[in-house]
C-alpha cells in the first residue's frame, strides 16, 4: 500500500535577475513500512526535496506544483503557509546534524513538551513528560534524560533523543535529511538499526532517508532513487538497482563507490568526468547528457520519458529506444 | 559549591578593580604636576568673598584630610574615612556633609535608571530576537533606528525629547524633579507630579537603552536564526513566539555580559540625561559640583559611581554563572 | 577595490555626511569674517540675514562656532583615536605574541581599565587641571580608550601566531618586529581601521560628555562646550532652538555617520556576518 505520493514536484530559488531550478517535476512514492532511499550529489536538489517533504521549506524556495498525498491527506505544497499543523504530526524531519538540534537551553523534557503542545495545545505537561519517557525507553533511553541539557548527553544519546523527539507525534512519515553524514561508520551502523526498528515497530510507517552513501543505502532501503541536477532520473528497488542501475548516471554514481557485494571486490573506481550543469539557465533535453559517454542527439534536444519496466523506473533515451525497438520486434 | 568557588574567584577579581579604582580616585588628581592639594583650594575658594568662610573652609580641608601629613597617611585616612561613610564636608554648600547631599540624590537617580535599565534591556532584546528571526523590512528599519538610537549620545536624545514634548509641544514639564511650590513629601499630589517630571528623563534613557541592546542582540541572534535547534523546532510547527524564546534564551547569555559593560556607560551617559532635564539625582549633583568645583561632592560621586559599576558587574557574573547550564557544567567539569 | 564596491549604500551617504562635515571644520574656521568668542550682536538672536545660525547668550555667531567647534571636536577625536588605536595594537600586539607572563599582566590591566568607566577617570583627570588644552584633552581620551582594542588585538594575535608562515618566519630566524611588521599586522587592516573608526567615535563621545560637564577644552570651542552653554543658559526651555539644536544636531549627525561607517565595514570585513548574509 502506499503511504506517502509525491507528485510533479517543480520549486526553484530566485537568483537576483534569473532562478535557480532546484527541482523539476519530480515524484516519489513511499509504501508503507518501507524505507526509500534517495541518493545524488551535493547540489542535486536532495535536502531542498527533503525540506519541501518535510513541510519547511526555506523562505527563498519558490514551489510552482506540486502535491504531497500523505496519509490520506493531499497537502498543496505550492502554499507553505499552511504547513505548519501537519508538521511534526504527519511528516517530522530527522535533521542532518542531530548533534546540534538540541536547543542548548532547554530541557529534553521541556523540550518534548514544546514538541507536543504544538500539535495539541491543551496537552498537559504530566501527560507531555509520561508519553515522552515512554517513547525514550522504546529507545532504550533512561528517564533521566528528560531533565537532562543537550550538554550532558553523548553523542549517541543524543541522535537518539533527537530520533526519539522526531517520533514523538507518531508521524506517518519520517524525512530523513543526512542523518548519518557527520557520524562515524560505528554510529551509523546503530542508527540505520535505529531506523530499521522505528519501522518494524510501527513507530512510523514510512521513511524517506535523503544520502549521498549509497553504500548506507544499499543496507537499509527498501527502494532506492537517484536524484541528478533536480530530477529523478531512477527508481528500483535497492537491490536491483545497485546490481544492475539502468541509467548512465546511476551507473556512473555506482562505479564511484564501492558497494559490499559481490563482485565489487576488485572493480576499479571510476569518476564521473565533467561537472553538474548550471541550473539557472533551462536545459532542453536530458541533464546528464553532457557528461554521459552514451548520449545521442536526440539526448540533447528532448527531455528523456520516463519509461515504467516492473518493479522499477528510468529515464533516459537509451532505454527507451531498446523498449521500442523491443515492442516493435 | 563549585557555584561559591565561581563566586570567590570574581569577588577576588572585583576586589582588585575596587583597590584600583580607590586608588584612581584618590591619586589621580594629586599626582598631577604643580602642588594639586593648592590648586584644589585655591580652586574651591576662588569666589569666596567672606574671608571668614574661606579660613573656616580651609581649616575643615586641612583637618578632614589631613593635608599637613604625607601622601600615604593622607590615602589611609581617605580610606578609613570612606569607608566609615564620611565622605567630609562640602565647599560649596558648607556646612553640608557630603554623604548626606549624595544620600538626597541618590533615590532620584535609582527611580530613574533602574527601570530604564532592566525594561530597556527586556525590551531590546526582544525586539533584537525577533528582528533577526523576522529578516527583511521589519529588521533592516530595527537595524537602523536602533543604531540610530545607539550612535546619538543619550543627552542629544534628551535634548531632543525635551525640547520636542515640554517646550515646543508642552506635554510634559520641562526639567526638574517636582514642580515649584510643592515640597518631597510622601503625598498623591506630590507622586502624580514626581512621575510626570519623571517620565521624559525616562523615557530618552529607555529609548536609548532598547537601541542598543537591540543591535547586540540582533547580532547575537543572527546566528542563532540558522542553528540546528531552530531548524528542528521549526520542522515541528513550534509557534514563532517559542522558538523566539529559544532565540532569545540562547542570545541572551553573550548579552547578560553586553548588560555588564554596558552599566558602566549607562551609568555615565545617564548622568548627563539628568543635567538636560535639571533632574535632582546624582548627575546634577555633579554637574554642580564640577561648576563649583566642590572637590568632595565630586570625589564621593566618582567612588560611588565606580562602586555600582564594579558592584553590577559582579553581580552580572553571577548571574551568568547561574542561568547559563553549560558554564556550571563547565564549573563543575562536566561535559 | 573590490571590498569598497560591496560596501552597501549606506556606508557612501555615511561617509559622504561624515567628509562635509569635516570639511565644514577645515574650510570654515578660514572662511569665518570673526572669531567664535568676538561679541557680535544682541543676545539670543533668530538665525537670519545678519546671522545664519543666529547668536547665542552672549551674542556670538552661532554659525562660526560651529566651523570652530567641530574642528575642535574632529582634532581632539582625531588625536585620540589615533592614539588610542596605536596603543590598543601595541598592547594586545605585545600580549597576544609574546604570551605568558606578559600577556597575562598586560590583560589584568586591560580587563580592569574595561571595567573601571572611562569618563569617570576621564573626570578625575580633567578636574584637576586647570588648563585643559586641546591636544592635552586628546592625549588623556587616547589613554583610557586604548582597552577595547587591545583586548580584540590580542586575541586575533593570539590565534594569527598558530598560523603556518608565521612559525616559517620564526624558524628562519626573522626577529620579532619583522614578524610582527610583515607576518601578523597585514592580516589586521581590515581590524585596525573598523578599530580605529570606533575609537575617533568614541573619543568624539568623550570630549563631548567632558565638555557638558563644564570640563572642556579650555578658551575655545567645541560642539560640546557649545552644549554646555546652551543648557547653562537655560536656552532650551526658553525655545532659542538655534542655540542648543546646532551642537546637537551636528554631534549626532558625525556620531551616527561614524557608526553607519563601522557597521558597514563590519558586514564586509567580518565573516561570520557574510556567511550569515548569505544563508537562506
Amino acid at each position: 500500500m502506499t503511504l506517502a505520493s509525491l507528485t510533479n514536484l517543480t520549486a526553484h530559488y530566485d537568483a537576483g535577475e534569473g532562478r535557480f531550478h532546484a527541482l523539476d517535476d519530480v515524484g516519489l512514492d513511499v509504501e508503507s513500512g518501507r524505507i526509500l532511499g534517495v541518493v545524488g550529489e551535493s547540489g542535486c536538489g536532495k535536502s531542498t526535496m527533503a525540506s519541501v517533504l518535510s513541510l519547511n521549506p526555506a523562505p527563498s524556495l519558490r514551489v510552482t506544483s506540486g502535491t504531497l498525498a500523505v496519509g490520506g491527506k493531499d497537502v498543496d505544497l505550492t502554499d507553505p503557509a499552511s504547513h505548519r499543523p501537519l508538521r511534526g504530526g504527519t511528516v517530522a524531519l530527522l535533521p542532518q546534524g542531530a548533534l546540534n538540534a538540541l536547543n542548548p537551553t532547554r530541557r529534553v523534557g521541556a523540550l518534548a513538551h514544546d514538541i507536543l503542545a504544538a500539535g495539541d495545545r491543551r496537552i498537559k505537561r504530566s501527560e507531555s513528560l509520561r508519553r515522552t519517557a515512554a517513547r525514550l525507553e522504546a529507545l532504550e533511553l533512561p528517564p533521566r534524560v528528560l531533565r537532562a541539557y543537550p550538554h550532558q548527553l553523548s553523542g549517541g544519546m543524543r541522535q537518539r533523543v533527537v530520533t526519539a523527539l522526531a517520533t514523538l507525534r507518531n508521524p506517518r512519515l519520517l524525512v530523513a535529511d543526512e542523518p548519518s553524514s557527520a557520524l562515524d561508520v560505528s554510529s551509523q551502523r546503530l542508527l540505520v538499526d535505529l531506523l530499521r526498528r522505528l519501522v518494524s515497530d510501527g513507530l512510523v510507517e514510512g521513511i524517506v532517508f535523503i544520502t549521498h552513501d549509497v553504500a548506507l543505502l544499499s543496507e537499509l532501503a527498501d527502494r532506492i532513487a537517484v536524484m541528478y541536477a533536480g530530477r529523478v532520473v531512477e527508481e528500483a528497488p535497492a537491490r536491483d538497482l545497485v546490481a544492475s542501475p539502468r541509467h548512465p548516471y546511476s551507473q556512473a554514481l555506482l562505479a564511484s563507490v564501492l558497494v559490499p557485494e559481490p563482485g565489487t571486490r576488485g572493480r576499479r573506481l571510476a569518476g564521473i568526468p565533467g561537472s553538474p550543469p548550471d541550473l539557472r539557465a533551462p536545459i532542453a533535453g536530458c541533464l546528464f547528457a553532457p557528461r554521459c559517454e552514451h548520449a545521442m542527439d536526440k539526448c540533447t534536444a528532448e527531455r528523456p520519458p520516463r519509461l515504467v519496466t516492473g518493479p522499477r523506473d528510468d529515464s533516459c533515451w537509451r532505454s527507451a529506444e531498446s523498449e521500442e525497438a523491443v515492442d516493435a520486434a | 559549591m563549585t557555584l561559591l568557588r565561581h563566586i570567590l574567584a570574581k569577588l577576588g577579581w572585583y576586589a582588585a578593580a575596587f583597590a584600583a579604582a580607590l586608588a584612581l580616585n584618590f591619586f589621580l588628581p594629586r599626582l598631577l604636576p604643580g602642588n594639586p592639594v593648592d590648586t584644589l583650594i585655591g580652586q574651591a575658594l576662588r569666589g569666596h568673598a567672606s574671608s571668614e568662610t574661606k579660613q573656616r573652609v580651609y581649616e575643615t580641608y586641612i583637618a578632614e584630610f589631613g593635608l599637613d601629613q604625607n601622601l600615604w597617611t593622607q590615602f589611609l585616612t581617605y580610606i578609613g574615612k570612606t569607608v566609615q561613610g564620611d565622605f567630609g564636608t562640602s565647599f560649596s554648600r558648607y556646612p553640608a556633609d557630603v554623604a548626606s547631599m549624595v544620600a538626597d540624590a541618590l533615590p532620584w537617580t535609582i527611580a530613574l535608571q533602574l527601570p530604564a535599565v532592566l525594561l530597556g534591556w527586556l525590551i531590546g532584546n526582544l525586539v533584537g530576537a525577533v528582528a533577526a528571526y523576522r529578516r527583511g523590512g521589519f529588521d533592516r528599519s530595527v537595524y537602523l533606528s536602533s543604531l540610530f538610537l545607539t550612535a546619538a549620545p543619550y543627552y542629544c536624545l534628551a535634548v531632543l525629547l525635551l525640547y520636542g514634548l515640554a517646550v515646543a509641544l508642552p506635554l510634559f514639564p520641562a526639567g526638574g524633579g517636582w514642580s515649584f511650590g510643592l515640597k518631597p513629601e510622601w503625598t498623591g499630589l506630590f507622586a502624580v507630579d514626581a512621575v510626570s517630571h519623571w517620565f521624559l528623563p525616562f523615557l530618552s534613557l529607555l529609548l536609548v537603552f532598547i537601541g542598543g541592546q537591540a543591535i547586540g542582540m540582533r547580532s547575537m541572534a543572527v546566528y542563532e536564526v540558522d542553528a540546528d535547534y531552530v531548524r528542528f523546532a521549526e520542522s515541528f510547527g513550534l509557534a514563532d513566539r517559542k522558538i523566539i524564546g529559544y532565540i532569545f534564551r540562547n542570545g541572551m547569555l553573550p548579552q547578560v555580559t553586553g548588560l555588564a559593560l554596558a552599566i558602566g556607560t549607562l551609568v555615565g551617559g545617564a548622568l548627563l540625561t539628568e543635567i538636560v532635564f535639571s533632574y535632582p539625582g546624582i548627575g546634577t549633583l555633579l554637574y554642580e559640583a564640577i561648576l563649583n568645583k566642590d572637590y568632595p561632592v565630586i570625589q564621593a560621586v566618582t567612588l560611588l559611581v565606580l562602586v555600582v559599576v564594579l558592584v553590577a558587574n559582579f553581580l552580572v557574573d553571577v548571574l551568568y554563572g547561574l542561568i547559563d547550564p553549560r558554564i556550571r557544567a563547565a564549573e563543575r567539569g562536566e561535559r | 577595490m573590490k571590498a569598497l564596491k560591496a560596501l552597501p549604500p549606506r556606508f557612501h551617504t555615511a561617509a559622504a555626511v561624515f567628509l562635509l562635515i569635516a570639511a565644514a571644520g577645515l574650510i570654515g574656521p578660514l572662511a569665518a569674517p570673526a572669531g567664535p568668542g568676538d561679541l557680535l550682536g544682541p543676545s539670543f538672536r533668530p538665525p537670519g540675514a545678519d546671522f545664519l545660525l543666529g547668536t547665542d547668550h552672549l551674542g556670538r555667531s552661532v554659525g562660526i562656532q560651529l566651523v570652530h567647534g567641530i574642528r575642535t571636536s574632529l582634532y581632539i577625536g582625531l588625536l585620540a583615536g589615533i592614539a588610542g588605536t596605536v596603543l590598543g595594537v601595541l598592547i594586545g600586539t605585545l600580549a597576544g605574541y609574546r604570551g605568558g607572563l606578559a600577556d597575562e599582566i598586560l590583560m589584568g590591566l586591560t580587563n580592569i581599565m574595561i571595567t573601571v568607566p572611562a569618563i569617570i577617570v576621564l573626570l578625575l583627570l580633567s578636574i584637576s587641571l586647570d588648563t585643559r588644552s586641546v591636544t592635552v584633552m586628546g592625549a588623556c581620551i587616547g589613554a583610557v580608550s586604548w582597552p577595547w582594542t587591545a583586548r580584540a588585538v590580542r586575541s586575533q594575535i593570539a590565534s594569527l601566531r598558530q598560523r603556518e608562515h608565521v612559525d616559517i618566519a620564526r624558524l628562519s630566524g626573522s626577529r620579532t618586529w619583522r614578524i610582527i611588521a610583515v607576518e601578523l599586522l597585514p592580516y589586521m587592516m581590515s581590524y585596525i581601521v573598523m578599530a580605529f573608526v570606533i575609537q575617533l567615535y568614541g573619543a568624539i563621545l568623550a570630549e563631548a560628555a567632558l565638555s557638558l560637564l563644564g570640563l572642556g577644552p579650555s578658551g575655545t570651542a567645541s560642539l560640546g562646550v557649545m552644549l554646555h552653554w546652551a543648557i547653562a543658559w537655560e536656552s532650551i526651555r526658553g525655545g532659542q532652538w538655534w542655540v542648543f539644536l546646532t551642537p546637537t544636531v551636528f554631534i549626532t549627525a558625525i556620531t551616527f555617520s561614524l557608526l553607519l561607517v563601522q557597521s558597514s565595514l563590519d558586514t564586509v570585513f567580518n565573516p561570520r556576518l557574510r556567511a550569515g548574509k548569505a544563508a537562506r
